[in-house]
């Protein structure tokens, strides 16, 4: 049985070059010349270039832009000052542009510009989002038709993770793992959830984290389903907000949290208890979600579809579905927090069915189980997809559930 | 922070409401379908969940010109303000056949003429046509630019208790400044304390920086550890209430140059003072640009000033856009963080960003952090 070598730590060089030759295969797939990325994780995944990032709102003026050419091995690289940050680009200086700013006509016509000597006239053009600014100016920058989606290249790129991309998740996950054993030992009665974040920030950036990409979540659960905050659905909310609400002994938190390290994401998500064991129900309610895990995992490898994994795990809760309706069985991780293959969403049953997994996908495994009075149990599992099943990324206890 | 989600007061909210949807009548809008958070939180008072970087479009929030009413992306009420019920409310979904389904629902949508969007993706500029059948659909970020450049009292206020984060964040960070110390430290110090003070969620997280001595703004080389005599810039950005209170500060370490680093601190505080007079109502934004001409510093890289407030607001200042900023006039009711930017080879950077307010006859300087001065 082969198994994926992850190396100890990533090659960037190497990363960069079978990222670049995935992103080219895909483009050929979909018949597409040039890709114009203006997303930050895009970008990251195109160039190899990562920052600490910022909020969304800043981010649209202050952000780096990367272009893709099919017959070029290289990308373009637009890039913004960062502050603290600018370091030495990967690509070669005629690669580096300096920044463009595309909320603005005279940035997008400036941009067109330099876009007309990189890609050839009639070329067929993906991008992944058309500022209004862009949308202004489409015969300048689009003088070969509409564009079509970059979304969908990246997708299809991205699905299938190299092994140093593997190292890159791995890292982000024990760097998370280790900022969360930190507030794990001193989580007790009387704190409040922003003390947990405010902690967990500190800690993940002393561990080497590059930048915090989720507002922690340590959402208290509700003593029961009626109990809980109307949704839209009926069913549990999650993720809640953190505020300055105080811990109470019993409390049963959802936890869920991720970082960037190198430009890739990590998720952990764990149900803790405030101030104490769990009691006889919430032990029953741990070992029917680790029932459900170990069924979905049973039928995990590569050719599995997904809805052989939302099937399996049906069938371990006993004919209904132990996700929440909002979300998924399972999603996909890299350059995003959140990516294909989703698992289970409302994308359907045939979407399911025709979904194949292969060797060298990222899959997030989060059942939830929930009985009214217990609250409930769920848990983040980060795999990576076998030829013959799956080695687990995640290694974190279940504490104080079990091991 | 409070101990539960709370949406924006009510008086913020119904402000910048009635801002919207009189842009939206200026700039003959029926429907604006808004994916930017800034924008979302602008017209729902809303808190979303925070997350770093760029968004691809969603349409998160609906606007009704006509009936002025708000639907919101959204798959539970905590923290919904009660003028958004309950049936204006629609789920996550992962599926954007859903998304037309919810949003062709949607009183008003049937008869739109015009529809804006704030940005879009190729894919929802095919998907949208089928929730507005009879719509042109054109660009509507303007109309929430034009209402967003200008600040309402409240948002001001909001504005001040962001930026009164963002300073006790920065003075904890620079408080452990020492040689020997990593930028990752520093770093973590000031998240964490920005955390502690109940603002969870970061504008920026390139927090600690030693400048370069080599190169006028690149970093080169180094290991992120603060070093004698080196010059280290700190920035703290907060989103805050929903909206950005920035600070930046540049501290020398004990063992520099002193000659040389008094000299930096000169010319920094010298182009600070011809930046701030140049922050008055009715002068072009491209004063700002000229002012590094005159103090005979070059222009740096970044944007020399931009808009606070919920996101980037205009203006955006910067080299790289000269003819934009030449268009731009300063408002009464802007509010701007200003960078001043000065480098000397062998010594380091001096970088200084205060927010200041553009008032009726000048300016209001926001922030109050100590600079360094021997």
């Amino acid at each position: 049985m082969t198994v994926i070598d992850i190396p100890a730590a990533a090659d960037p060089t190497r990363m960069n070059r079978e990222r670049g030759a995935r992103l080219r295969t895909a483009m050929a797939g979909q018949g597409v010349d040039a890709l114009i990325l203006l997303g930050n994780n895009a970008v990251t995944y195109a160039t190899g270039a990562s920052w600490p990032l910022g909020d969304s709102g800043l981010a649209h003026v202050d952000r780096p832009v990367a272009v893709v050419v099919a017959d070029d091995p290289l990308p373009h690289l637009f890039m913004p000052f960062r502050e603290g940050t600018s370091a030495q680009s990967p690509l070669p200086a005629d690669h580096v542009h300096p920044p463009v700013y595309l909320e603005f006509d005279e940035g997008v016509r400036n941009f067109a510009a330099v876009l007309a000597d990189l890609v050839p006239g009639g070329a067929r053009v993906a991008v992944d989002e058309v500022t209004g600014a862009m949308r202004g100016a489409r015969k300048a920058l689009f003088p070969g038709g509409p564009p079509v989606d970059a979304a969908l290249v990246l997708t299809v790129a991205k699905m299938i993770k190299t092994p140093d991309e593997l190292a890159c998740i791995r890292t982000a996950l024990r760097i998370t793992e280790r900022a969360m054993a930190d507030i794990a030992g001193s989580l007790a009665p009387g704190m409040r959830q922003i003390d947990l974040s405010a902690a967990f920030v500190r800690r993940a950036y002393e561990h080497g984290a590059l930048a915090n990409v989720l507002d922690p979540i340590w959402q208290v659960m509700p003593d029961s389903r009626a109990a809980g905050v109307w949704t839209t659905h009926g069913d549990l909310a999650l993720p809640l907000l953190t505020t300055e609400r105080e811990l109470a002994r019993g409390d049963v938190l959802w936890t869920d949290v991720s970082i960037n390290y190198a430009g890739y994401c990590s998720d952990f998500g764990r149900t803790w208890i405030v101030g104490q064991d769990p009691n006889p129900r919430q032990r029953a309610q741990f070992t029917k979600w680790w029932d459900i895990h170990t069924a979905v995992k049973d039928v995990l490898r590569a050719g599995a579809t997904a809805a052989d994994l939302t099937r399996a795990a049906v069938a371990a809760n006993g004919g209904s579905k132990p996700w929440l309706p909002h979300f998924y069985l399972g999603h996909g991780m890299g350059t995003d927090p959140a990516e294909m293959p989703f698992v289970g969403t409302d994308l359907g049953e045939e979407f399911d069915a025709q979904l194949v997994l292969e060797a060298g996908m990222v899959l997030v495994l989060e059942p939830v189980v929930w009985e009214d009075g217990t609250g409930g149990y769920r848990s983040e599992e980060v795999l990576v997809i076998e030829e013959e099943g799956w080695t687990a990324l995640t290694d974190y206890s279940y504490a104080p559930y079990g091991d | 922070m409070a101990t539960e989600v709370l949406p924006d007061d009510r008086a913020l909210r119904s402000g910048r409401r009635e801002r919207a949807l009189a842009h939206m009548e200026a700039h003959d809008l029926d429907v604006l379908v808004l994916g930017r958070s800034a924008n979302v939180r602008y017209v729902t008072g809303a808190r979303g969940l925070w997350t770093a970087g760029t968004h691809p479009f969603a349409p998160a929030a609906v606007v009704v010109r006509a009936t002025g009413a708000i639907h919101m992306l959204s798959t539970w009420d905590e923290g919904i303000p009660d003028d958004i019920p309950h049936e204006q409310l629609y789920g996550l979904t992962w599926n954007p056949m859903n998304w037309v389904t919810v949003i062709r629902d949607i009183e008003g949508a049937a008869t739109a003429r015009r529809v804006g969007t704030d940005t879009i993706s190729p894919t929802f500029a095919q998907l949208l046509p089928l929730a507005f059948p009879f719509a042109e659909l054109v660009d509507g970020e303007p109309a929430m630019r034009a209402a967003r450049r200008v600040k309402t009292a409240e948002e001001v206020s909001a504005l001040r208790q962001a930026i009164g984060v963002a300073e006790a964040s920065l003075a904890a960070a620079v408080s452990e400044l020492r040689p020997g110390v990593t930028e990752q430290h520093l770093s973590g110090v000031l998240l964490e304390a920005a955390a502690a003070g109940g603002v969870t969620t970061p504008a920026t997280q390139e927090v600690a920086w030693v400048t370069s001595r080599d190169h006028p703004w690149r970093r080169v080389g180094g290991d992120g550890r603060v070093s004698p005599g080196d010059l280290v810039s700190l920035t703290a950005g907060v989103v805050a209430g929903g909206y950005i209170g920035e600070v930046g500060r540049t501290w020398p370490v004990e063992g520099g140059d002193p000659a040389a680093v008094r000299d930096l601190y000169r010319r920094s505080a010298g182009l600070w003072t011809l930046l701030f007079d140049a922050c008055r109502p009715g002068a072009p934004t491209s004063d700002l640009l000229a002012v590094y001409d005159t103090a005979g510093e070059p222009l740096p890289p970044m944007p020399v000033a931009r808009g606070l407030g919920l996101g980037f607001d205009p203006p955006v200042v910067t080299s790289g856009l000269p003819a934009t900023a030449a268009e731009e006039r300063l408002e009464p009711g802007m509010a701007l963080a200003v960078t001043g930017y000065v480098w000397r080879r062998g010594a380091g950077a001096v970088l200084r960003r205060e927010a200041v307010l553009i008032t009726p006859d000048g300016a209001e300087l926001l922030t109050s952090s100590p600079v360094w001065k021997r």
